[in-house]
């Protein structure tokens, strides 16, 4: 398998609506921020692969064949991924392999989402119209019928990890909405920075329990871009690459009433575990220096600690409160802002959280800077109950060369970094 | 500028099937304000389908529903798994399946309480959707719970199933309620 480097991001705002764009005028906006930070033209892209996931958000099927066009890529390779809340992610994997694979030099990831062109007359706001569209996604027979919502989606394994493990405590959701909304300060692009207190997300109305009205993530519009590359081109095109030196894909059952344990992520285990033994990592806990995880809702977070075998079951709730998740702690979450505080454009959002995570290894993030970011983690959900999970590991190029798992930092769990 | 507004209030109320005065409340920037040339301009749309859907191999079960107010499962004839829903074949030994009857009877095993829903179940919160586990069954089905108050769901309650009076033959032909409502 060839090596895979990240040469070039490029991310528009984030934010509840973008009046002024079409998807296709987003889309050319990321994909020309993208290019200009690799260094490149349109002439030098390889093929492209589209995360789009909703067809009623678009007002569109089939939108990437009309944005192929609209970007100037006419003729060239691509494929649409569209995988729900994972689709961003599931569609950096699907470029990855292209490159992995040798078939392409330079392939282009663009993911993009109008999710706020839908319109509830009744109510005067998208948002009930916009969780109609969802629910297409659930099983049209058996599931839609039920009135079920993204947050209710997220909601039942979350209570049946409550149930069992008497974690997470609403306190220590309430805790990681005030971290992601705070980190989205440090974020130019993102839509909801805000500073507020634990009470402030407690006392927020009630969405979807055990969901408060900050517990959750908002509907973003938007679009993200990267440029990957194989090993020699992406050497050509920079001294500072990203690298992809892990990847891992999951779909669980997506009739959630099948599973053998509800209290678990399992996608999210599943290709955190084919990543993590893609990259050689062996204690993630210790030999990660940040990641980017699917805060769709903050208990989703807490959950994707355990899943990824930063903690152990139940024990992710006291990773927030210990601070260990903080940016003052040893293994930053979101520092992004993540879905929660940057915001959900949900087809671009995994492409954003790996660009995010390569600009941090890269030392390229500014204010949300995490010291010494080396190895990162981009976890990327979607689908009913969880069910998909693309998971990618990031990491800087002198990790990747020397692989001195065994000399990395010993920081032990639970300390803070000074 | 729009020239007939009434017109075109009308022609887009039978479109997208909304009243003219919630399309005319949306709207009214551009009906009654005086938007520059380049703004951006927006349409009421809809995105609409008619289906004759067949619910193939898994007919009898809404039938049975709709007929007969009698759930049904499925049994694997290799494993012995009972499902529900039903399948009338197996995703582990690949072999079919057979009905069976199911009890009345069930418990939650997770469940949530829909308080912000999408536009169809808008003036329906809140609401408890819940994975049942039905006694007879080895899978979990989605349901919905009626209770007096939400707030009394919980884990491992017991339930009830209940019947629509007048059923469809779909999901909605029945619920649960708790054990001891409905006795």
């Amino acid at each position: 398998m060839n090596k895979v480097g990240i040469v070039g991001i490029g991310t528009t705002q984030f934010k509840a609506r973008w009046i002024d764009k079409t998807y296709y005028e987003l889309a050319y906006d990321a994909a020309k921020l993208a290019l200009e930070d690799a260094g490149i033209g349109k002439k030098d892209v390889g093929g492209v692969v589209y995360g789009i996931y909703n067809e009623f958000f678009e007002r569109q099927f089939m939108p990437d064949v009309y944005i192929h066009n609209y970007i100037g890529m006419g003729g060239k390779p691509s494929v649409r991924v569209a995988t729900g809340g994972a689709t961003g992610g599931a569609a950096v994997f699907v470029a990855w392999s292209w490159i992995a694979a040798g078939l392409y030099d330079t392939v282009m990831v663009l993911g993009v989402e109008k999710a706020t062109d839908n319109y509830n007359y009744t109510v005067g706001h998208p948002t009930p119209e916009t969780l109609k569209a969802i629910l297409f996604s659930g099983d049209m027979t058996f599931e839609n019928p039920m009135g079920l919502t993204a947050a209710a989606s997220y909601a039942l394994p979350l209570i049946a990890h409550i149930n069992k493990y008497g974690t997470p405590t609403e306190r220590q959701m309430a805790m990681v909405s005030v971290k992601n909304h705070k980190n989205a300060m440090n974020n130019p692009i993102a839509q909801s920075p805000k500073l507020l207190t634990v009470d402030d997300v407690l006392n927020s109305k009630m969405i979807t329990y055990p969901f408060k009205f900050y517990d959750n993530c908002l509907y973003s519009e938007g679009a993200s871009a990267i440029i990957l590359a194989s090993e020699d081109k992406a050497k050509a095109l920079t001294d500072n690459p990203a690298w992809i030196s892990g990847v891992g894909l999951s779909l669980d059952k997506a009739f959630a009433g099948e599973r053998d344990d509800m209290t678990i992520f399992t996608s999210s285990q599943y290709a955190g575990r084919d990543a993590y033994a893609m990259a050689g990592i062996k204690h993630p806990r210790t030999e990660l220096d940040f990641a980017e995880l699917h805060d769709a809702f903050t208990g989703a977070e807490i959950l994707s600690y355990e899943a990824f075998n930063l903690c152990g079951p139940g024990g992710g709730g006291a990773l927030i409160e210990d601070g260990v998740v903080e940016m003052t702690g040893d293994l930053p979450v979101s520092p992004s802002g993540g879905l929660i505080g940057c915001g959900h454009a949900v087809g671009a959002t995994g492409v954003m959280q790996t660009g995010e995570a390569a600009l941090q290894v890269q030392g390229r993030a500014d204010k949300r800077q995490v010291k010494n970011a080396r190895v990162g983690l981009v976890q990327s959900i979607g689908g009913p109950a969880t069910a998909w999970t693309a998971a990618m590991i990031i990491e800087r190029i002198d990790t990747v060369k020397a692989k001195p798992a065994a000399q990395k930092k010993a920081r032990r769990p639970g300390t803070r970094r000074t | 500028m729009i020239q007939n507004k009434e017109q075109w209030l009308e022609e887009a109320s039978r479109k997208i099937k909304v009243p003219k005065e919630l399309i005319a409340r949306a709207f009214h920037e551009e009906l009654e304000g005086n938007p520059a040339i380049d703004a951006p301009l927006e349409v009421p749309d809809i995105m609409d389908i008619t289906y004759k859907y067949t619910y193939g191999g898994i007919s009898r079960f809404f039938r049975e529903l709709r007929d007969n107010q009698q759930l049904y499962g499925t049994k694997c004839t290799t494993c012995g798994t009972v499902w529900l829903p039903p399948r009338i074949n197996c995703n582990e030994c690949y072999a079919p399946t057979t009905w069976v009857k199911l009890g009345d009877t069930a418990r939650i095993v997770t469940y949530t309480i829909v308080y912000y829903a999408t536009s169809v179940f808008y003036g329906k919160t809140p609401y408890v959707c819940a994975f049942v586990k039905v006694d007879g069954a080895d899978t979990l089905i989605m349901q919905n719970v009626f209770l007096k108050d939400v707030r009394q769901a919980k884990v491992g309650m017991k339930l009830k199933i209940q019947f629509k009076e007048n059923r469809n033959g779909d999901m909605g032909d029945f619920w649960f309620v708790p054990a001891q409502e409905a006795l």
